[in-house]
Order: structure tokens, then C-alpha cells, then sequence
């Protein structure tokens, strides 16, 4: 009896034992300071057909200190390989950490990769577990990716970041780039119906030798900076070409993605009126009626404010205001119809994703056109309505010269 | 066998446990696979025929009056025709749990722990599945109102954090392709896991209240399967069908996905949380009606010493079940649902049939 008590006190601890060996931590445990924490990838390929990745890791040291040292707050570290995979394992020759991928921001692809298909890049990006699929993408416009992602920032200490933020706030206000994240990419890829486009970052200054030394932002004005470009558009997973401006705040117009913008819309005898749009609401329906080619019909809706005045006219007048009204819509229709232009003519590339409007709306008709859509697009009617709404005009009622 | 008994609502929680557990890893993908945006309803209608199975389970829990499905066999066939027919119904139950144990190793060396080996994994997840069995019913029962609060909370996170990043359209063209897509995808959900309950069979006759048992075992199918039915949805709603096919671990991607406010980011690891402990039950489930089975099987008074053995050869038999993830997808996809079927639909039937005679008999002879 006694023995049986001692055996059953000394099971729990065997367990607790036991349990204590298993709990410690994972398998592989990565402790923080074995980790380089990569904040931004640039990919590429070279003239031999490698790969090329830069890693952008930051510096833990320089970041988290009140006493900055000389060092850079990020470093990168350039690699070629055959495959994707390859260059990021041999990543480790070059880095003295591993390097972590879950907190990454940014991936930066750049032209070569583009022109030549980015399916293997984004495949690796996908099927890695380490890759969250929270970062944005972004294509490099003119300038090799490498370049780009060894420029220090003003500002933001970490370029990855800069470059990011940037994104978040022209796409709040400016509407002529978009982030893209990887998910959106790969399903516009996959659908028949929808072509890809990415925002495109551009590099300023590149001639300035010490764009990647802490030089550059010793100056008031750096010299060398990371800009947001327009929106870059694909056909299938091959660059087709850059829409312009305002080609893309068309884009961006037709598939609602405008939070806000400003339009300059000219006033009755000269001189301009600037239009703050604050809200806007899109949609497309298509229809094919039984007439061939379909009609694709983009609806805009969007209210507005009047932001600057630089001209006379009587703002009192809701006449006034209904011409306002109207140029805005004309204004609006005539940035979507040029990236209408632009996709149909130029790019040959669904980058609305009217197909999908059509396998929506016409499954019918969508299953006979599917597997040839890219020519069908290109024949496709489009109708374009808007309607705008101006509803406030700030803190002064008129312009500041009327006498009134 | 033991003198331990469940409430009904315990077996409610364990039946909505079991519908969700694993399911939730196997279901969204293939279902969308063959219905595009419409496999939301083959879910739903999955459920109603799943209805229609658990009315059948319950018939024969019933007429078996407190005998469990291997017992009731033996009863009514004899010794030697019964024991043919149990061990058909034994060894499915039992690969079942194999499958399940192997089923979350997978999930969690592919996505969290890619360099612990599979078999650390599967240990020491089964420990635990042996420790409750051990224990026997009513801990597992009592386990399982422990842990549902925390399922409703942790589903609720999802679907209330994931809601912003909706877009309707993704549900259309409804019906683009016809019914049949919908119709044969179904399959997928009947399969895994309504025919798999057949195994609930083994803990019914412990459940106090047989009516109650019977409304608990229908609603909590029901129940389970709508967290199928939404978590289904809400992948296709947020990730649009292409991508829900594309991805091994769909629900895992919404995870990723959610970003409240800039800072509440990268909560995958609630989801992989549910399955773990939906999945834990389901097996724990499978395990013990596959040892209590097999005690009864053999006729012993106490399935305990089975315990250890019996999970030894689970799992052996999950790492050796199958040698990579494309022969299980395509296991899952074309022979269990015939399997699943002969198993939890046709056996079920002949026994139901073999008491339904029985039962005259006796009132002949009585």
C-alpha cells in the first residue's frame, strides 16, 4: 500500500520531468539576436538568366538606440542563383544571420524580371511559409532594383518603410499609384478575366554617388530619393507597359479605388478650379444584349469639395455649381476613357477585370469568350457614366478677389 | 464496460467538435475545387443530408437499447458474422484516427514548425489524446465545455475581424456552371466528416437522456457544419475561389490577412488554435471509440490496457498512411468517399436492418 502511494507521487513528477524537456521551445528556436530582420526584397534577374535578390535587413543596433552610431540603418546584401530558392539560401554566405522574412514590407521587382515573366518569382513568395502575404509589391522603373534599395531616406529610417508609407499615402490622396499585395497579384493572374498591375517606385537623382551612404540625408533636399511612380500594367504575367497619370487615376477611378484626388477643372472664361473629390463609389456591370461586341458599363458616382479657386466666378450661384458638376464628370469620364484607351489599344490587357464582370454578370456569354478573352476585350464597347456631386466649397464663399 | 456517462449537451459539444475538427482543414479547398464560388452550397446541402444520415445513426442507437455499435453487432449477427462486420467498422475508425493525427502533423510542419519531424509533432499531440482516453468518457466530455467558450470566441474573432476585407461579389455568377459542379461537390462534405460520425456510435449508448442525445446529436451537426458553411464562405468571400483553391491552408491566408487598425496584425495563429483544438477532440473521439471497440472486439472488461499499445500503431500508422501530400489529396478526392460511404452508410444499414428483424421477432415471440 505504501509503495503503491510513493509510485503514484513520483508519476507527476516523472511527467512534470518529461514535459519540461519537451516544453522548452520549438524544434529549430530562433533566438532575436541570431536574426537579420529583413524588411524589404528587391528581385531581378541578370543578363545570364540568374536571379538576383537584394535583402534589405536592418540594423537592430542603429534603430533602437538615442545615440545613432556612423552605421547605416539598414544593410543589404546582394545574391545571384538559378532559382529564387537558391539565391535566398545562399543569402546565408554573405549575411551573418539568418534571415527572417515574416516582418517584411516590401518586395521590389524589377523591369528585367517584369518583361520576362514574374509567375517563378511570385511562386516561391507564396509557397514559403515564411513570407506573410501582408507586403506590398512594387515594380522598379528605370533603374536597376539593387540601386534602389541601397538609397538612405530621409525622414523614415528605414527605406522599406519610407517607401511603403508612401504608397499609403498617395493611394489615400493622390490616387495615381495603388499598393498591390501579393494575393492580388496571384488572383488577378489566375483569373482568365483580369490582368495584373503593380505600382511602380522610381529613383531620383541616381547620378549622386553617395545615394546609399548617410550622406545623402545630411542634406535638407537629399539628393537621391525614392519616388512613387504610376501603375505599371501586365499582360498575363509579362510587363505590357506604364500607364500614365492620369491613365492611372483613370484606373484607379473605374475600379473605385479613389479615396481622393484632385481634379483641376477649367472655369467658364479662364483660369482653373481645383476639385477635391472626397468620396467615390464605382462599379461595372457588363451586358451583351445579344449584340456582339459587350458592352462594358463603368458607373462612377463621387462627391466633391471645391478646394481652390483661381478664377472668377460667382460660387453663390447653384448654376455655377452645376457646371462645376458637369466638368467634373467630363474631367473624370475622360481619365477613365484614356485608360480604357490605353489597355484596349496598347496593352491588349484586361487590366479592369472586365472578364470578370462578364463571368459575373453574363456567365453565358463568358464561357463562350473565356478562353480567347484577351482579343475580345479589345473589341469590347465601353460606356462610361459619372456622376459627380459638389457639396461644400471650404472656409470662404467666394473667390478672394470678387467684390461683391 | 465503464459505468461512465456524458450529458447530452456534452455529446452536442463533442459532436460539434468532431464536425469541425479536421474538417476545417479539408473541406474548403476541395469543395471549391469542383464548385467554383458556389460551394457554399454544397455545404449547405451537405448538412441537410447529413441530417438525413444522423436521423439514420439514431434510429440504430436507439433500437441497439444501450449497446454500442460493435456490441449491437455481435448481438445481432452472432459471434462470428458480427466480428466480421466490426472489424470492417474497427479498422475504419481506427486509419480514420491515424489520418486525423496526421492530417494537423501536416498543417503544422508545413506552416509553423517546418524543422521539428513529424513524428515529434505527432507524439506529443498524441500523449495528450492518450492521457484523455485513459481517462475515459466522462473527462472528455467534461473537457469539451471547457473548451467550446473559447471556440465561439476565437470563430467570432475571425469572422468579426475579417469582415472589412468582404467583397460580395466574389459569391457570383451564382449557379455560373450549372447545378452539377455543386451537386458532386457535396460528396466532399458528406464524406468528411457526416459518414465519419458513424464512430460517435461508440460513446451514444453512454449519453444520458435518449431523446435529448438524439436532438443534441442533429443540432450540433447542424451547428458544426454552419462553422463550415461560414468559414467556407468567408474564404471565398475574401479570397475569391481562384486563390481558396490555390491555397493548401485557405483559412490560415484570411489569418494573414487580417489587419485591424494597422496594429492588431498576424493572427493566423488563433486559427491554427482552433484546429488544434477542434481537431484534438475529433481525435480523441476516434481514439477512444477505435479502443473501446477493439476491447469490446476482443471481449476484455476493461479497454485500458489498449491504450498504449493501440496508440503506438496510430501512430506508426499516420507517418506510413501515405508518403506525401498529393497522394493524400488524391486519396481524399476519389476512394475515401466511397470508402467512407461503404463504412458509415451501408454498414449502418445492414445493422439497422438485422435489428429491425430482431425486433420482430421478439414481439412474435413475446
Amino acid at each position: 500500500m505504501v509503495k503503491r502511494k510513493c509510485f503514484k507521487r513520483i508519476i507527476p513528477i516523472i511527467l512534470v520531468m518529461v514535459s519540461l524537456l519537451m516544453l522548452t521551445g520549438c524544434w529549430n528556436s530562433r533566438e532575436l539576436d541570431e536574426l537579420g530582420i529583413a524588411v524589404a526584397t528587391g528581385i531581378d534577374k541578370n543578363e545570364e538568366g540568374e536571379f538576383i535578390i537584394i535583402v534589405q535587413v536592418i540594423n537592430p543596433s542603429e534603430i533602437a538606440t538615442d545615440a545613432p552610431t556612423t552605421r547605416p540603418p539598414v544593410s543589404s546584401y546582394t545574391i545571384t542563383g538559378k532559382s529564387m530558392f537558391e539565391a535566398f539560401r545562399k543569402l546565408t554566405t554573405k549575411s551573418p544571420r539568418k534571415i527572417y522574412f515574416s516582418q517584411m514590407r516590401l518586395v521590389v521587382i524589377g523591369e528585367r524580371l517584369a518583361e520576362e515573366g514574374l509567375m517563378p518569382a511570385l511562386d516561391f513568395l507564396y509557397r514559403d511559409h515564411e513570407f506573410r502575404t501582408s507586403f506590398y509589391i512594387a515594380l522598379a522603373k528605370g533603374e536597376s532594383v539593387e540601386k534602389m534599395l541601397s538609397v538612405i531616406t530621409p525622414y523614415e529610417k528605414i527605406p522599406a518603410n519610407k517607401i511603403m508609407n508612401s504608397i499609403k499615402a498617395s493611394e489615400e490622396a493622390w490616387a495615381s499609384s495603388k499598393g498591390t499585395t501579393i494575393d492580388k497579384v496571384l488572383s488577378a493572374l489566375r483569373s482568365p478575366g483580369e490582368n495584373p498591375v503593380i505600382g511602380g517606385i522610381e529613383l531620383i537623382g541616381a547620378d549622386y554617388p553617395l545615394g546609399d551612404n548617410k550622406m545623402n540625408v545630411e542634406h535638407v533636399d537629399a539628393p537621391t530619393k525614392v519616388e512613387l511612380d504610376h501603375l505599371a500594367a501586365f499582360k498575363e504575367d509579362r510587363l505590357a507597359g506604364w500607364l500614365t497619370e492620369d491613365q492611372s487615376r483613370g484606373l484607379n477611378f473605374a475600379t473605385g479605388d479613389v479615396k481622393s484626388t484632385i481634379l483641376q477643372i477649367p472655369c467658364k472664361e479662364k483660369g482653373t478650379i481645383g476639385i477635391e473629390i472626397i468620396r467615390t463609389k464605382a462599379g461595372m456591370t457588363g451586358k451583351t444584349n445579344g449584340t456582339s461586341p459587350p458592352k462594358l458599363e463603368i458607373s462612377v458616382e463621387t462627391e466633391a469639395n471645391i478646394g481652390e479657386v483661381a478664377c472668377d466666378m460667382d460660387l453663390s450661384n447653384p448654376d455655377t455649381i452645376d457646371y462645376l458638376n458637369k466638368e467634373t464628370e467630363k474631367e473624370i469620364k475622360k481619365l477613365i476613357e484614356s485608360a480604357v484607351t490605353v489597355a484596349k489599344e496598347d496593352f491588349e490587357s484586361d487590366i479592369f477585370g472586365a472578364g470578370n464582370v462578364f463571368h459575373r454578370d453574363e456567365p453565358r456569354y463568358w464561357k463562350k469568350v473565356e478562353k480567347d478573352w484577351n482579343k475580345h476585350f479589345k473589341e469590347m464597347d465601353c460606356e462610361i457614366k459619372v456622376q459627380a456631386d459638389i457639396r461644400r466649397k471650404g472656409n470662404t464663399t467666394q473667390p478672394i478677389d470678387k467684390k461683391g | 464496460m465503464d459505468n461512465q456517462t456524458i450529458s447530452p449537451r456534452q455529446f452536442m459539444f463533442l459532436v460539434i467538435f468532431f464536425t469541425i475538427g479536421s474538417s476545417i482543414l479539408i473541406v474548403p479547398g476541395p469543395v471549391t475545387e469542383q464548385a467554383k464560388q458556389d460551394s457554399w452550397m454544397s455545404i449547405l446541402l451537405s448538412i441537410l443530408i447529413g441530417v438525413a444520415i444522423i436521423i439514420l445513426y439514431n434510429k440504430i442507437g436507439e433500437l441497439s437499447a444501450g449497446k454500442t455499435f460493435i456490441e449491437a453487432f455481435n448481438d445481432v449477427f452472432g459471434n462470428w458474422v458480427g466480428r466480421l462486420f466490426s472489424s470492417f467498422y474497427l479498422v475504419f475508425v481506427y486509419i480514420l484516427a491515424a489520418l486525423v493525427l496526421r492530417n494537423i502533423g501536416d498543417f503544422m510542419t508545413s506552416q509553423i514548425m517546418p524543422a521539428t519531424p513529424l513524428q515529434f509533432t505527432h507524439i506529443l499531440f498524441f500523449v495528450v489524446v492518450l492521457g484523455g482516453t485513459f481517462l475515459g468518457i466522462e473527462v472528455i466530455g467534461r473537457s469539451s465545455e471547457i473548451f467550446m467558450p473559447w471556440m465561439i470566441l476565437l470563430l467570432l474573432f475571425l469572422f468579426l475581424f475579417s469582415s472589412p476585407q468582404i467583397s460580395m461579389d466574389n459569391f457570383k455568377p451564382i449557379l455560373g456552371d450549372g447545378v452539377s459542379p455543386m451537386l458532386s461537390a457535396s460528396k466532399v462534405m458528406i464524406s468528411s466528416p457526416i459518414l465519419e460520425m458513424v464512430a460517435l456510435l461508440m460513446i451514444f449508448p453512454y449519453v444520458k437522456e435518449l431523446k435529448q442525445t438524439k436532438k443534441g446529436w442533429i443540432i450540433g451537426s447542424v451547428i458544426g457544419g454552419s462553422v463550415l458553411l461560414g468559414i467556407t464562405s468567408l474564404c471565398i468571400l475574401v479570397l475569391g475561389s481562384d486563390l481558396t483553391i490555390m491555397n493548401t491552408y485557405p483559412t490560415y491566408r484570411i489569418g494573414e490577412k487580417i489587419s485591424v487598425a494597422g496594429f492588431l496584425e498576424g493572427l493566423e495563429i488563433f486559427i491554427a488554435i482552433i484546429w488544434m483544438m477542434t481537431i484534438f477532440f475529433k481525435l480523441i473521439v476516434l481514439y477512444y471509440a477505435s479502443t473501446v471497440g477493439f476491447a469490446q472486439f476482443l471481449s476484455l472488461d476493461d479497454y485500458r490496457p489498449l491504450v498504449l499499445p493501440l496508440g503506438m500503431g496510430t501512430i506508426i500508422l499516420s507517418i506510413i498512411s501515405y508518403p506525401d501530400v498529393a497522394y493524400f489529396e488524391s486519396f481524399v478526392g476519389e476512394i475515401w468517399f466511397s470508402y467512407a460511404l461503404s463504412i458509415g452508410f451501408i454498414l449502418p444499414l445492414i445493422l439497422l436492418a438485422g435489428l429491425l428483424i430482431k425486433k420482430k421477432i421478439k414481439q412474435k415471440g413475446a
